[in-house]
């Protein structure tokens, strides 16, 4: 029985409430019960890193992993590093199938919050 | 009249702002403001005071600045707030409102779970990097340069010959 794991990679920071809000958002994810497992991984800084992540979904009976990167801009990151990280994996656990998803940054749905945001200043 | 600028970190790797351009160029479609422009803040082109300058062009007499960032981290808290200073004082004319960064969001939630839902097998992660290059603007900064993936470089010929 497949088994798919969301798996957030994200960019990690040495300030400690700079990723409150994305768990915030990771919890709403995780409260809609679409994928039963949902883990984040970092890229640095914070814990778990995305080596011990991907670990920790197939720990958890991932068959498969979705990952998807909380960044919104295709840097290095993006286009390098994390494919790196995920072919690394896929070579740790070759019975996992290992899928990655578009950047948050091209995501449609951002243009709305953008829209909704930049509207905030007319009804005070 | 209004002008709008998505406030952005900027990246040397060419194409980094493709996503950024697109949501201005979806922005505009809505019809959110008479004048959508995008500004940065490093690297990439036009840096924030020439995004005033091509709004002030165009007539605009009041600024919404709009950041493109998850949080509000030192970028939006301490060099946004001197950027629009400085543009201050160079266009004092110009009103400037400033508004949150995207930060917590349920659609951010709708988004992950889209992505996830299209994900795609190791064949496609490729593409992030084959699009930067369709973008290239050949500078000797970016991460590319002078690599295989660089079509600026001779020896990429070489390789493929």
């Amino acid at each position: 029985m497949s088994r798919v794991a969301l798996l957030v990679l994200v960019h990690g920071s040495p300030r400690p409430t700079a990723n409150e809000e994305m768990f915030k958002v990771v919890e709403r994810v995780r409260i809609r019960n679409l994928y039963p497992i949902v883990q984040v991984g970092f890229l640095e800084c914070n814990e778990p890193d995305i080596a011990k992540a991907i670990d920790l979904c197939v720990e958890q009976g991932a068959t498969e992993i979705r990952a998807v990167p909380y960044f919104l801009h295709t840097g290095t990151h993006v286009a390098q590093d994390l494919p790196e990280l995920l072919e690394a994996g896929g070579k740790r656990h070759p019975q996992t199938t290992f899928l990655l998803g578009d950047f948050l940054g091209r995501s449609r749905h951002l243009t709305d919050i953008l829209a909704e945001r930049t509207r905030s200043t007319e009804c005070p | 009249m209004t002008g709008v600028i998505l406030f952005a970190h900027g990246s040397l790797l060419c194409g980094a702002g493709q996503s950024l351009l697109a949501h201005a160029q979806r922005l505009r479609e809505m019809g959110i403001a008479p004048i959508v422009e995008v500004g940065y803040l490093n690297y990439s082109e036009p840096r924030f005071l020439a995004a005033v300058a091509r709004c002030a062009e165009q007539g605009a007499t009041h600024i919404i600045v709009t950041p493109y960032f998850l949080i509000p981290g030192k970028f939006v808290s301490i060099d946004l707030p001197k950027a629009v200073a400085e543009a201050q004082s160079k266009f004092p004319a110009l009103d400037y409102t400033v508004v949150p960064a995207l930060g917590f969001d349920e659609r951010l939630a709708d988004a992950l779970i889209t992505s996830a839902n299209g994900a795609r097998p190791s064949e496609a992660w490729g593409e992030a990097l084959e699009e930067s290059v369709a973008f290239c603007r050949a500078l000797p900064e970016c991460p590319l340069y002078a690599t295989v993936a660089c079509p600026h470089k001779p020896e990429r010929t070489e390789a493929i010959a």
